[in-house]
């Protein structure tokens, strides 16, 4: 019997794990790998080159803007749907009329692909039909026609309005449901202690949510660093790198420019970035832990 | 100055009828205790005083003002809940310092208001500490602390102590009459537990489906219930309700309880029902040699609980058994054949609706 348990639990787990082993630890040491050569992606010989790659980081313009871009979206999209989230959950919870509705619209985006979310804001940001220009032109009486995603400018932004459209109703749900969690006493604390609506949210809810915060950042950094597909539809980077991020300028590297080996090293670079984040977001979980846990 | 009434109180959620047309005087300074079982609506009526939940019907007042649609801060009560419901974000002092800060109090002033506050209860040094690393006991000063900091003129307990062990009740009930001597304010305190209510209460509101059904100092419960749920709530173990007939015989009334006839003081005579409930207190009941009793019993059970014994009892012809209240020398066994007598000066008839016939 013991046998047979033990017998189960590694076929079970082999399938995940074999799973987990081809798509993940796989093509991460191979990048380790090819960091170190000038592979080009496609032809069988290549040459070990040392850290070459990863000196040659050091000098690329356009790596450090994206850098630059990466560190803009990562706190912009971490930031921006945490805390219209958070706000709109509180609005939901003090009971407006139509609440369900609204909870339901604002969910609803996140069921959406990035691509069909990317598609839907490259019309709303286009230049001569657009739904905001439209608007614009229509409120301020204008002839405005600007190009949003097309300039350097507002590009990038452009794109995190777009994400944080889509991302806000995910974080929304979970801090409602841990709205919910906070026990009704406490909140009747505030009532009798006589707590105006800002006291209660700042020095009691806002803590109180410190789970569902946790929960909230965690996802969105892990979809922040994974979003390249909505930049990739709407911007693909552009124009002239104004929106390049890490993810995009490796894809670039190694997909547009056939510079397989420096494209590996900044995925290294970007792996490290990771590793680092999710090491720092644990060793702050510990502490969540010991008051809330 | 606090006194509290309540008008002909009421209130429903929809349909449900759970507090029905109470009403309630409570002089400044007394000790309240609300006893009833449970779903009979005392949380709910704390509720209302309070302001968390608002009337159907009737108005609330506190220290002679009409406080019924004030909002809960303006009442100028407390509330201590039995969950403790303190902040677990915050430290002691923060928690107990709560209504100050939002009072946007100097923080001077808070910092010294705390300090007297933790001193009076004894927990000066747990006030850095966050209150997941308190015992109950300790998280139930924090609560009292921040309700009686800002100096209500009316605390609501609502069942303060029953997440405590039996040996830190003993202790939080002396903490809490030293706390209502010492302030002298009017205090409501909820519970289940008999001897809390006997002990803290100056008077007792016996409470049954939203109702109150007597209300007096614990003696006067004790002795003269008003009728047979109070009697059967009051006390333990429970009194003893024992099916008796009345019968005149000659110029006299009897009752009969089971095989026996005893015959009915003066003051009894008023009665005129026949079928009728006969209470007794278990300490008004003795446990003599088989022929000697009114009734013969078989011990049933015993409990042994060191400065006294419970022993429960069938008697011939009735089906529920009855509890005697014993000295410990007094040797009993289960299964003996014994003798019961009846105190009848110590009887309680109660009609078959269950109100005091005499
Ligand atoms: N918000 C509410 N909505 C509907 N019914 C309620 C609500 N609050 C209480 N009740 C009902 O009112 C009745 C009285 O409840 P309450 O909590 O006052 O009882 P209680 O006497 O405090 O009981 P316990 O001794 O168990 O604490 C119960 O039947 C309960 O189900
Ligand atoms: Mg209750």
């Amino acid at each position: 019997m013991e046998r047979s348990a033990l017998y189960w639990r590694v076929v079970l787990l082999a399938a995940p794990v074999t799973v987990f082993a081809v798509l993940v630890i796989w093509p991460l040491f191979s990048s380790f790998f090819y960091s170190f050569t000038n592979w080009n992606g496609f032809n069988p010989e290549y040459d070990f080159v040392g850290l070459e790659n990863f000196a040659k980081i050091g000098s690329d313009r356009l790596f450090i803007g994206a850098i630059i871009n990466t560190t803009i979206w990562m706190v912009a999209a971490i930031l921006l749907p945490t805390l219209l989230g958070l706000a709109l959950a509180l609005l939901l919870d003090s009971k407006v009329p139509g609440g369900p509705i609204f909870k339901t619209l604002f969910y609803l985006p996140i069921c959406l692909s990035a691509v069909v979310v990317g598609q839907i804001w490259i019309w709303i940001y286009q230049a001569d039909w657009g739904l905001l220009n439209t608007v614009i032109r229509a409120v301020s009486g204008s002839s405005f026609n600007y190009a949003w995603l097309a300039k350097p400018d507002t590009s990038l932004g452009s794109v995190i309005v777009a994400w944080s459209w889509q991302q806000t109703g995910l974080s929304m749900v979970i801090f409602l449901a841990g709205l919910t969690s906070i026990p009704n006493d406490l909140l009747e604390v505030c009532e009798i202690e006589g707590a105006s609506t800002w006291q209660r949210i700042r020095i009691v809810l806002i803590p109180l949510l410190t789970p569902a915060t946790v929960v909230v950042v965690a996802l969105s950094v892990i979809n922040s660093l994974k979003g390249f597909d909505i930049l990739y539809i709407m911007t693909g980077g552009g124009p002239f790198h104004s929106s390049d991020t890490l993810a995009m300028h490796m894809y670039n590297e190694s997909f547009k420019k056939y510079l397989m080996g420096y494209g590996s090293a900044i995925s290294v670079v970007l792996f490290l970035i990771a590793l680092t984040i999710i090491r720092i977001y644990f060793r702050n979980l510990k502490k969540v832990d010991e008051i809330y846990g | 100055m606090a006194d509290l009434h309540l008008d002909n109180v009421s209130k429903s959620f929809g349909t449900l009828e759970v507090i029905r047309n109470v009403c309630l005087d409570v002089a400044h300074g007394e000790f309240i205790v609300f006893v009833g079982p449970s779903g009979c609506g005392k949380s709910t009526l704390l509720r209302l005083i309070t302001g968390l939940e608002s009337v159907t019907g009737g108005r609330i007042f506190i220290g002679g003002v009409d406080v019924t649609q004030v909002r809960p801060s303006d009442r100028r009560v407390a509330m201590v809940f039995q969950s403790y419901a303190l902040f677990p974000h915050l430290t002691v002092a923060e928690n107990i310092g709560f209504g100050l800060r939002l009072a946007k109090r100097p923080a001077a002033v808070i910092r010294q208001r705390v300090d007297a506050v933790a001193r009076t209860l004894r927990i000066k040094d747990l006030l850095d500490r966050k209150p997941g690393q308190l015992s109950g006991g300790q998280r139930q000063r924090v609560a009292i602390g921040r309700s009686i900091i800002r100096s209500p003129e009316v605390f609501l307990f609502d069942e303060p102590l029953s997440n405590l062990d039996a040996a830190l009740r003993v202790l939080m009930r002396l903490e809490i009459t030293r706390l209502h001597n010492r302030l002298q304010a009017t205090m409501i305190f909820v519970t289940h537990d008999q001897t809390e209510a006997m002990t803290l209460a100056d008077r007792i509101y016996v409470f049954n489906q939203g109702r109150i059904e007597q209300s007096g100092t614990p003696m006067d419960l004790y002795n003269s219930p008003s009728n047979r749920f109070v009697a059967g709530f009051i006390g333990s173990p429970a009194m003893n309700f024992l099916p008796g007939k009345v019968e005149q015989t000659g110029d006299h009334m009897m009752l009969k309880i089971g095989s026996t006839r005893l015959r009915l003081d003066q003051s009894f005579t008023s009665v005129s029902h026949r079928e009728i409930s006969v209470g007794i207190r278990p300490e008004h009941l003795r446990v003599v040699e088989s022929s000697a009793g009114h009734v013969r019993a078989e011990v049933e059970i015993i409990e042994e609980l060191g400065a006294e014994v419970i022993a429960y009892l069938q008697i011939e012809g009735i089906s529920d058994p009855i509890t005697i209240r014993l000295p410990p020398q007094r040797h009993v066994v289960p299964g003996q054949q014994v003798g019961v007598r009846f105190a009848s000066e110590h009887f309680h008839l109660f009609g078959s609706n269950g109100t005091r016939l005499c």
